[in-house]
């Protein structure tokens, strides 16, 4: 596999256009024309110096000074902070270096990965491409990381392991941790150091704007119906929920969702700018660090029909409960530890205050024995993108999870 | 001597280990009737298991002393392992001396219920039948008796007729109306808690 | 249903994989007139420059604080602020207490009584009276 040179189609991809002609008509006496993160700085300092008024000052003094009120009334027209900003927060600098971000990430592009969508409506301008481009990196690198890892994790868990790792809620963690600031209103005089985004209004109903969304699922309002886990894999998105599509203009969006944006546009920045490797070592250094014990994500309903059914399909013999311990069995607070046994084999073993409860946990912990298999030397499949990455062995897949 | 008095009251042959103290200290005219944390910390002082003693020394070996705890939900059991994985040549080594005493274990329920699948198509729509024509009469139980298999089998098969649920519904109903705070709130503590089993909680 | 998932967070280890330094600005206050300003003075002419180039992860600001004593002011990620009262002392002694709010993870300074903390299991699981060598009573 060859490495894709990504720095050339990066930039033709993103590269500077003019605002639409809408906005240029608003503001004629504007400094031009926006330029964008990735443009380069020179372009910016010629578009600056096109500033209304240029002729007709002769005192530079004055110039510089007229200029800069000029200058600080057009930034109140902007809905997000013009670019050259970017150079001289310094806000925006203590958080690239905070996050060891590659030097070769300008900070125009990290000020860009704070503008949400809700902030300024133009896809040239705000993060939502950056963020898909993120979104689609994270949600592959954990999944191949849970996949390898686990072989055997049933779906349902997969989906709460990668909520848990890539999810919403945990992205709004990482920025709170990387200590970005919300800005209280977006608009061009902000400092570009802030996460801009327009807040939803008081009052306004969340599971209403949930309830709108545009999943491709048939049948989404019949809310009674079964929804399988399989159908989840086609219409669902990767954590199991169902899809929202993108938010309308003038809605605003919580800070949560705000926060978890902006992680996933740092991420497909890092990509762009950086190359793969270093937005694999930038996954690994944030998000694959953190804890999380998957023992802790199984829920089960009926562990000892679900064990029996498990040890049918391997062809094992039928699992026996067998009491290994017990004390005090006639007394207010007996404990019993009991195994399960396939044939000589121990496959788990449980303690509870009752026979029951601890044939059940001993059940589960048995399943959970199984679910919770890891090959030896596991590599992921992004490990061949490496340089002299030894020949790829096939890693380990399961037959899938117990069906009842 | 007040204390001797005091002291005289309590049986001292029920503490052994009192005992020579007390001999002792009859002789100097001063005698302890309790142990001090110290006396207590040393006897409960225990040496070291066997395997720890330089008996060994010499041989290289390895130390096996298993954790008290609970296993580990992470180490897969080796019946578990798939047949390539190289854990499982190396605990097969180490299970020579398996416990062979898994059979004398007693089980969780006294007899292992016996499968006789002796049940044919003819007797289930038998069933069937009888569950739908009468099902006041012919309640899981019954008809698991008369078919000599279990009520399991027998909810599996058939289902009860609409009415039928209805009444036990109301039944069940006209019996939790008469339950108090307390009983209601210990039914729901022990649903509660049996949901937490399989949360492992 | 056989199983269902439980949705959690994973839990933040800062310096397992990335670390992130808990201060995030550092405000100086320093007075033109007072004599008890004069060290800050000096520091933050000679000083203040090399401190912020070593240390670009902080934001810094400074600002005349008139007819009060310099103080140093450090924000922390987890909302918390501290600062420290810097009057008469000389540019090396202000350093050393930039430093002190610099290195704070901004949590109220509480006594550690084990030597590490993990979120980790440990490796031998939590005793439990009903396993291991179990010995007759």
């Amino acid at each position: 596999m060859k490495r894709v040179q990504l720095q050339r189609w990066s930039s033709t991809v993103l590269s500077p256009r003019a605002r639409t002609v809408s906005r240029l008509h608003q503001h004629v006496f504007a400094t031009g024309s926006r330029c964008q993160s990735t443009a380069s700085p020179l372009q910016a300092e010629s578009s600056a110096q096109e500033g209304p008024g240029d002729a007709g000052f002769e005192d530079v003094e004055l110039m510089k000074h007229v200029r800069s009120a000029h200058r600080r009334k057009d930034m109140l027209k902007y809905p997000s902070p013009p670019v050259d900003a970017a150079l001289n927060s310094a806000k925006l600098a203590a958080l690239h270096a905070r996050l060891y971000l590659p030097s070769r990430l300008p900070p125009q592009t990290l000020a860009r990965a704070l503008v949400d969508a809700s902030a300024d409506p133009n896809p040239d301008f705000n993060n939502e491409s950056l963020a898909t481009l993120g979104h689609d990196l994270l949600t592959y690198y954990t999944t191949e990381h849970l996949l390898c890892t686990y072989p055997r994790l049933p779906l349902t868990v997969i989906f709460a392991a990668m909520y848990a790792y890539a999810g919403p809620k945990t992205l709004a963690a990482m920025a709170r941790e990387w200590g970005v600031e919300h800005a209280s209103l977006p608009g061009g005089e902000v400092d570009p150091g802030l996460l801009q985004f327009r807040r939803v209004a008081p009052g306004s109903d969340l599971s209403v704007a949930t309830y709108n969304n545009r999943t491709p699922r048939p049948y989404a309002a019949q809310k009674a119906w079964r929804m399988t886990v399989t159908s989840k894999i086609f219409y669902d998105d990767e954590f199991g929920d169902a899809i929202k599509g993108p938010a309308t203009s003038g809605e605003g969006v919580t800070a949560e969702l705000a926060s978890a944006t902006f992680v996933r546009a740092v991420m497909g920045a890092i990509y762009l700018h950086a190359g793969r490797p270093a937005a694999k070592r930038f996954f690994e250094q944030h998000f694959l660090s953190r804890h999380l014990n998957i023992a802790q994500l199984f829920n089960f309903s009926q562990p000892a029909r679900d064990l029996a059914r498990l040890c049918a399909r391997e062809n094992f013999e039928l699992p026996v409960a067998r009491i290994i311990s017990e004390t005090g069995r006639k007394s207010r607070h007996p404990v019993f530890v009991v195994g399960i046994f396939s044939g000589k084999d121990k496959l788990g073993e449980g303690a509870g205050a009752s026979l029951i409860e601890a044939r059940e946990r001993a059940a589960l912990a048995a399943l959970k024995g199984w679910y919770l298999y890891s090959p030896l030397n596991v590599r992921v499949p992004s490990s061949m993108e490496e340089e002299g990455a030894a020949p790829w062995k096939p890693v380990y897949v399961d037959l899938g999870e117990v069906i009842v | 001597m007040a204390t001797s008095i005091v002291a005289s009251k309590r049986p001292f042959l029920s503490l052994p280990f009192l005992l020579p103290s007390w001999s002792d200290s009859l002789a100097l005219g001063s005698r302890r009737y309790q142990s001090s944390y110290r006396r207590t910390k040393q006897r409960l002082r225990v040496k070291p298991d066997a395997t720890f003693g330089s008996s060994h020394q010499g041989h290289d070996q390895i130390i096996y002393n298993p954790p008290s705890s609970a296993p580990s939900v992470y180490h897969t059991p080796s019946k578990f392992l798939p047949s390539n994985d190289a854990r499982r040549s190396m605990r097969i080594e180490n299970a020579g001396n398996a416990t062979e005493s898994v059979q004398d274990l007693p089980n969780v329920y006294r007899s292992d219920p016996e499968r006789k699948y002796h049940l044919t198509p003819a007797d289930v729509e038998e069933i069937r039948k009888l569950r739908l024509s009468d099902p006041m009469t012919w309640s899981r139980h019954k008809l698991a008796k008369r078919f000599e298999c279990s009520p399991l089998f027998i909810a599996m098969v058939c289902e009860a007729s609409p009415e039928k649920k209805q009444i036990q519904r109301q039944v069940l109903e006209a019996v939790q109306s008469q339950w108090g705070s307390k009983r209601r709130m210990a039914r729901e503590d022990r649903k509660l808690r049996r949901e937490a089993w399989g949360r492992d909680e | 249903m056989p199983v269902k998932g439980i949705k959690t967070v994973a839990a933040a280890r800062n310096g397992v994989g990335a670390f992130i330094l808990q201060c995030k600005r550092l405000d100086f206050h320093y007075c033109n007139y007072g004599g008890s300003s004069r060290g800050m003075l000096a520091f933050l002419t000679q000083t203040l420059p090399n401190f912020a180039r070593e240390n670009p992860q902080i934001e810094i600001r400074v600002s005349p604080r008139h007819s009060k004593h310099p103080i140093i002011k450090g924000h922390y990620i987890n909302g918390r602020e501290k600062s420290i009262c810097v009057r008469n002392l000389e540019p090396n002694d202000i350093l050393a207490k930039a430093m002190i709010l610099k290195d704070a993870s901004g949590e109220k300074l509480k006594v550690q009584k084990k030597p590490v903390t993990s979120l980790n299991e440990s490796v031998r699981g939590i005793w439990s009276p009903y396993h291991g060598d179990l010995r007759g009573v």
